[in-house]
């Protein structure tokens, strides 16, 4: 069995994002880049599915320099060769661009039975990439699992995913796509060792300007802005300017117990009269 | 002439549900910039005499894909039958609500008519080369961004819950009945579906909202933080630290790493502020506070507070809430 793994660095869940000087990108001093946290349910997953059938796991990720960092993270969990499809100017590429290029890869890879991913990139705020992957190969999914069964004779996985207002259960038969949701596995940490092996792990490294667009059956129009749908105009960074009316108490910044009520009833007429909004 | 859609969104028992109405009137909005027909579409096994209400808000058409393979939601029959009729049509613009199914499907619908796909936007405009401009969050809460269409069709975006306020509008209703060929979808079986009745509104849709964080320090003490809630008929949610000690499930969860949500009143009980938790709840219209912590980062990112013990609070704000009904 073969599954590959996407993978996508961004930011810390910690980081402030301020734009750039150019205005539609991100200033990217100082940040602290991790592997995106819902990847690494995907990346686990994978790992204990290797270890409970001996699947190969290839893990793939496009970005900058930056990135391989987060791939290597991802080959010190357990994954065994990595495809890091490097590119500079990855922020001009909108996700139709960037699913089109990920497909026409996989498919180069060959005979891969699963797909997995994170349910949603923290940084874009957005699960579409790999929906738009699975339906550019043509292939079902499931979204936002948590709990997945692998039937490797009969060549099917059953997902259990949330839905509005409850939960299913989806049979797929492969090749698939899944995304994780966080409570499907505890992911584990990249130890000492891993790392070390982790560097030494088949990796090919390619960038978009070198890439054999004939052999994945692309052309320069399918890649950056010209393969892209829309762009990103500006990045502004929302203006925290709230009234910040707190209610302290009379002899200390904390409300005392013989001073609650009021302050309860205060806060009430404060929402229903000037917020209106009970 | 050009058209934008909107996604009718149904409930289980077939009864539309309001963010359709929003999204509708975002629709509307584009119209009066473009001069388009604003139509409605509904995916599903049978749409019943919907076109009343889809016509009291601004709906000039609505197009009924009927079909027994769309009875249960599988994203690759959506995709395909959607794809079908778009593809005879050709409408330049497609909205619909944010909601999980729509995630699910409508990347494949972009992928299948080569459009283009935003989720999850704030705004909707006509850009100055006449395509579809959005606002949208990105990094959470933490930066918003312009985005705009390069001239393809369709130009599909999804629309955050709670943005728009439905606004009635007239419009004929003219049913288009359409049909379209779905292939047995052999590769995927739904095996079973359970709806669970929740006792709150979803934390993506909720009108309000109250959530507990390190704070509360128990399992036990939640109850406090429903009691609240149903007081206003507010959804439940929790920060990250509670989640993570085991008081509430994962589902609850609001911030960068769990639901993002923009209700009209969030209220933050023993939350103390961070940029992650901002980040899924930054874009509320009014943000409460309740901590004992002075310096609590909460206190610098809220409308109104209440520096005090929440164990004494709670109660007492409860009670005066339901003074209000």
């Amino acid at each position: 069995m073969k599954i590959v793994v996407l993978v996508r660095q961004t930011p810390d869940t910690e980081a402030q994002i301020t734009a750039n000087s150019s205005g539609n990108g991100i200033d990217e001093t100082g940040i602290k880049w991790i592997l995106n946290p819902f990847d690494e349910f995907a990346v686990e997953e994978a790992v204990q599915i290797k270890e409970n059938t001996g699947a190969e796991v290839i893990i793939l990720g496009i970005g900058p320099e930056r990135a391989l960092e987060t791939i290597r993270t991802a080959l010190a969990m357990g994954g065994d060769s990595a495809i890091h499809i490097k590119d500079e100017n990855f922020g001009d590429t909108d996700s139709y661009a960037t699913a089109k290029l990920i497909a026409a890869k996989i498919k180069a890879i060959g005979d891969v039975d699963l797909i997995l991913a994170g349910k949603k990139w923290i940084d874009e705020e957005s699960g579409q990439v790999p929906i738009q992957v699975a339906a550019e190969l043509n292939i079902p999914q499931a979204t936002i699992a948590t709990k997945v069964d692998i039937d490797e004779a009969a060549k099917s996985i059953k997902v259990q995913s949330e839905i509005e207002g409850g939960q299913r259960i989806i049979e797929l038969t492969f090749p698939a796509l899944v995304t994780t949701e966080r409570g499907i596995n505890e992911p584990r940490y990249a130890s000492l060792p891993g790392i070390m092996k982790a560097k030494k792990k088949p990796l090919e490294e390619v960038t978009v300007d070198a890439i054999n667009l004939e052999e994945l059956g692309l052309t320069a129009e399918n890649l950056g802005v010209a393969g892209s749908r829309y762009k990103v105009d500006n990045i502004d960074i929302p203006v925290i300017n709230r009234s910040l009316n707190v209610l302290k108490g009379g002899n200390s910044d904390m409300v005392e117990a013989g001073e609650v009520q009021a302050a309860a009833e205060n806060l009430t007429k404060l929402l229903r009269e000037e917020a209106k909004i009970i | 002439m050009s058209e934008i859609w909107v996604l009718i969104d149904t409930t289980a028992d077939g009864t539309i549900r309001n963010i359709t109405y929003e999204v509708l009137t975002a629709a509307v909005k584009l119209k009066e910039k473009n001069s388009a027909t604003v139509a409605a579409v509904f995916l599903g096994e049978s749409a019943g005499s919907i076109e009343g209400d889809l016509g009291k808000y601004g709906a000039d058409k609505v197009y009924k894909i009927e079909n027994p393979a769309l009875k249960d939601f599988n994203p690759s029959a959506y995709a395909t039958a959607f794809s079908e009729v778009i593809k005879k049509h050709n409408p330049d613009i497609i909205l619909g609500g944010n909601t999980l199914q729509n995630q699910d499907f409508l990347p494949r619908v972009s992928a299948l008519t080569s459009g283009g796909l935003v989720l999850d936007a704030v705004d909707v405009d006509i850009s100055a080369s006449s395509t579809l401009a959005v606002k949208r969050y990105r990094y959470s809460g933490k930066s918003i961004s312009g985005m705009t269409f390069h001239d393809v069709k369709p130009m599909i975006a999804t629309i955050r819950p709670n943005t728009f306020k439905a606004a009635e509008s007239a419009g004929a209703g003219e049913v288009v009945q359409e049909s379209a060929e779905i292939p047995a979808q052999d590769n995927i079986r739904i095996l079973e579906t359970k709806l669970v009745p929740k006792d709150r509104p979803e934390l993506t849709e909720a009108d309000k909202i109250v959530s507990g964080g390190r704070g509360v320090a128990s399992t036990e003490n939640f109850e406090l933080i429903f009691n609240i809630a149903d007081s206003i008929g507010a959804g439940a949610g929790a920060s990250r630290a509670a989640v993570d000690s085991g008081f509430v499930p994962y589902e609850m969860q609001v911030g960068q790493t769990g639901k993002v949500v923009a209700p009209n009143l969030y209220i933050a009980v023993g939350i103390s502020g961070s940029v992650q938790h901002y980040a899924g709840m930054g874009s509320s219209k009014v943000i409460v506070a309740i901590n004992k912590d002075p310096d609590a980062p909460i206190f610098q990112k809220c409308d109104y507070g209440i520096c005090g013990d929440l164990f004494e609070v709670l109660p007492a704000l409860t009670e005066e809430f339901k003074k209000l009904s």
